[in-house]
């Protein structure tokens, strides 16, 4: 029996609408601490990790842990008949092949139920280390989506540098080249509009624009969002979901030939 | 061709093991390619109709040419890095070999004679293709155009002292392919290997895919097999899997009759090796060739006596070298020249593509259903650890085990088992 109560039901279809894009099918796992989601785009490229901590939920029944199969986009359907004050309850039974959403108005006038099929879907869960990064900004998750915004239509690919000076986006396409820097700002009115750079070391790596644009999805969950990178890893750009949990990004640099590594 | 039934036998009991995937979701993957079989499809497929062929001015067959040339593109253009693995010389043959061989073609060039006097379109086809070779110069050609892409071409060659009558032709074909699989296990960094022949996966290689180098208008996903799963599924180890494929019946060694791949999986399920099988079979229901070489055929599925020029060990995909294309393809084989400068524009765009890292490299997959034995299985096939290479190589050196290698019952009626590897001859 599984049965979780999310009064901030907006905060669902934000979160949906930040993983739509680049996932098509998932596994959800339910634990007794929370909801969670590892999925990879089909392309292995990127990958996506979502928590959910059981603390955020009103109410939060989870018997024993299981994993339900959605399609994301179905999922997002279901969901965008859900009123942005609607309080949203997941429920399952145990071995049932359904899940269902039912969606409560504040006033309680209106009560609706959407019932959808689960799939099984066979991903594989990658183990993602803990790492100390190199290098973590934060910075205003608006900026952010703006700037991958802008340089895309430059560029396929940004070289994300890290200094003592800033941080560097540039990227370079047919018609010419651009470079943003953003500079440590902590003189601020409000704290999340506020650049933080931590650097241990200067770094430097390449991504596709396309995949940090879908990341940018993720915006309205969260003001600010942290970015950490190190040479030897994938970028996480992470966005905090107050009280509650987080959605992170893994991004696979883009390598250069020369100094390519012969594993598999 | 490969192991009777196999992939019917898989697609029932282990189709977790296969699993259809884009042509394009293998960027950034290294993929050994068969040269020699890719280049016999090439002269067979591309602009060939009946006898006529492809041509440059000097009336020189282009057709491998222009296959390789847009076929590796499009495997660039999807981001893929791919290792052409070229055989190196043949031992030499017997004479008695080599007369055999020649006249099996001079048998279908006769009857393309004939075909032609009589008109007959549909022999003219099936005559001229059996004519088709592919000879060292087709390889040498191919070698170059790849040079010139920034393509590595690999050359393997096997270590071969025995040359004895018992050794046919169709043996060293055979090897021929195996070089190239064998290529792959001892280079792990290549992520698979594409080839046509179900019996891959008996030679261990890791991962496999066919239908990798269909033309695109064909539209025909790409199959990739996964060895530990299929393992998984069959519920069987590795050893026990090639028994299936030798009582199944494989290009090396005949099948029992009344053993079908259905049969042959139950009957290993049941008594775990070939060896308790044959004290527990039904004698009179089936009868076991008396002459049944299971032994040499499971060795040669465990260690293809192949070994890899350990000179050209690194792959390096270059930038391709525009003049040389240009001057080899427009005025050396008289191709379009703004086909080639284009094809050229899309080999550049498309070395951007591969270099994209994948989140494989970084962050191991994590498999929490997989039973602790069959991880163990996985672990031998996909990493060739030193000792077990030096085996290999000392087993090679031992004189002894060679002079084991009888083959005479590969010449068991079952000719059109492998029609493509019929008239494959390399010029020597």
């Amino acid at each position: 029996m599984l049965e979780l109560r999310l009064v901030q039901g907006s905060l669902l279809k934000k979160v949906l609408e930040s993983i739509k894009d680049l996932v098509n099918d998932a596994n959800f796992d339910c634990s007794a601490t929370g909801f969670s989601l590892q999925a990879m785009d089909s392309s292995h490229v990127a990958l996506v990790a979502l928590l959910l901590r059981s603390e955020g939920f009103e109410h939060y029944r989870c018997d024993r842990n299981i994993s339900m199969g959605m399609n994301l986009t179905n999922m997002a359907k279901m969901l965008k008949c859900a009123g942005n004050d609607d309080i949203i309850t997941i429920k399952a039974d145990d071995g049932s092949d359904t899940v269902t959403f039912m969606f409560e108005s504040p006033t309680q006038d209106k009560i609706a139920d959407f019932e959808m099929k689960l799939m099984d879907i066979d991903s594989e869960h990658l183990g993602i280390p803990e790492a100390e990064y190199h290098a973590i900004v934060r910075m205003p998750s608006a900026e952010f989506g703006r700037i991958c915004k802008d340089l895309s239509s430059i560029g396929d690919t940004v070289v994300i540098s890290v200094t003592k000076e800033g941080v560097k986006f540039s990227t370079r396409g047919d018609i010419g080249t651009a470079n943003i820097v953003c500079r440590q700002n902590t003189t601020v009115d409000k704290p999340e509009e506020a650049t933080v750079i931590e650097m241990n070391e200067p770094v430097s790596l390449t991504f596709a624009l396309r995949y940090l644009n879908s990341f940018t999805k993720a915006s309205p969950l969260s003001n600010t969002v942290t970015i950490s990178l190190s040479s030897e890893l994938p970028v996480v750009v992470e966005y905090k979901i107050a009280e509650m949990g987080y959605v992170r990004y893994y991004l696979a640099p883009k390598i250069e030939e020369d100094e390519e590594e012969t594993k598999p | 061709m490969g192991i009777k039934g196999l992939m019917k036998l898989l697609a029932d009991n282990a189709p977790s093991g296969m699993k259809e995937q884009k042509f394009e979701s293998y960027f950034g993957r290294k993929i050994a390619i068969d040269a020699s079989m890719s280049i016999y499809q090439f002269l067979i497929v591309v602009g060939r109709s009946g006898t006529e062929m492809l041509t440059n001015e000097a009336g020189e067959t282009t057709s491998h040419l222009v296959g390789m040339f847009s076929r590796t593109i499009r495997l660039l253009e999807a981001g893929i890095k791919p290792v052409y693995v070229f055989d190196g010389k043949p031992p030499d043959l017997k004479k008695q070999e080599l007369a055999k061989r020649y006249s099996r073609r001079e048998d279908a060039t006769d009857d393309l004679a004939k075909a032609t006097e009589s008109g007959n379109k549909e022999d003219i086809e099936k005559f001229s293709k059996r004519t088709v070779k592919v000879t060292s110069q087709h390889n040498d050609d191919c070698k170059k155009l790849l040079r010139l892409m920034g393509v590595p071409a690999v050359e393997v060659s096997w270590k071969y002292s025995h040359s004895g009558s018992r050794v046919s032709f169709r043996w060293l074909l055979l090897k021929q392919r195996l070089s190239v699989l064998h290529f792959a296990r001892q280079k792990r960094h290549v992520y698979a290997v594409a080839s046509e022949d179900m019996d891959s996966l008996t030679f261990g290689a890791p991962k496999f895919l066919r239908h990798l180098m269909d033309p695109s208008s064909k539209k025909i996903p790409v199959m990739e097999f996964d060895i530990s799963k299929v393992l998984e599924g069959l519920e069987l180890s590795m050893d026990q899997f090639i028994d299936l494929c030798i009582l199944c019946g494989c290009d090396y060694c005949d099948s029992i009759r009344g053993i079908g791949p259905q049969t042959a999986l139950k009957l290993v399920r049941q008594h775990g090796s070939m060896e308790s099988i044959l004290e527990n079979i039904n004698k009179e229901r089936y009868q076991i060739p008396d002459d049944w070489p299971y032994e040499e055929a499971r060795r040669l599925f465990k260690e293809p006596l192949v070994v890899t020029d350990d000179e050209q060990t690194e792959l390096k995909w270059a930038a391709p070298d525009e003049e040389g294309l240009v001057n080899f393809l427009v005025k050396e084989n008289g191709f379009n020249i703004d086909r080639v400068t284009k094809a050229i524009e899309k080999i550049k765009t498309a070395k951007n593509k591969s270099s994209q890292g994948r989140l494989e490299s970084f962050f191991k997959p994590v498999s929490t259903s997989a039973p602790v034995k069959r991880k163990g299985t996985k672990c031998v096939l996909v990493s060739p650890s030193p000792v077990t290479k030096f085996k290999t190589l000392s087993l090679r050196s031992r004189p002894g085990v060679l002079g084991r290698l009888i083959f005479p019952s590969l010449e068991l009626g079952s000719n059109y088992s492998m029609p493509l590897f019929r008239h494959f001859c390399f010029g020597i």
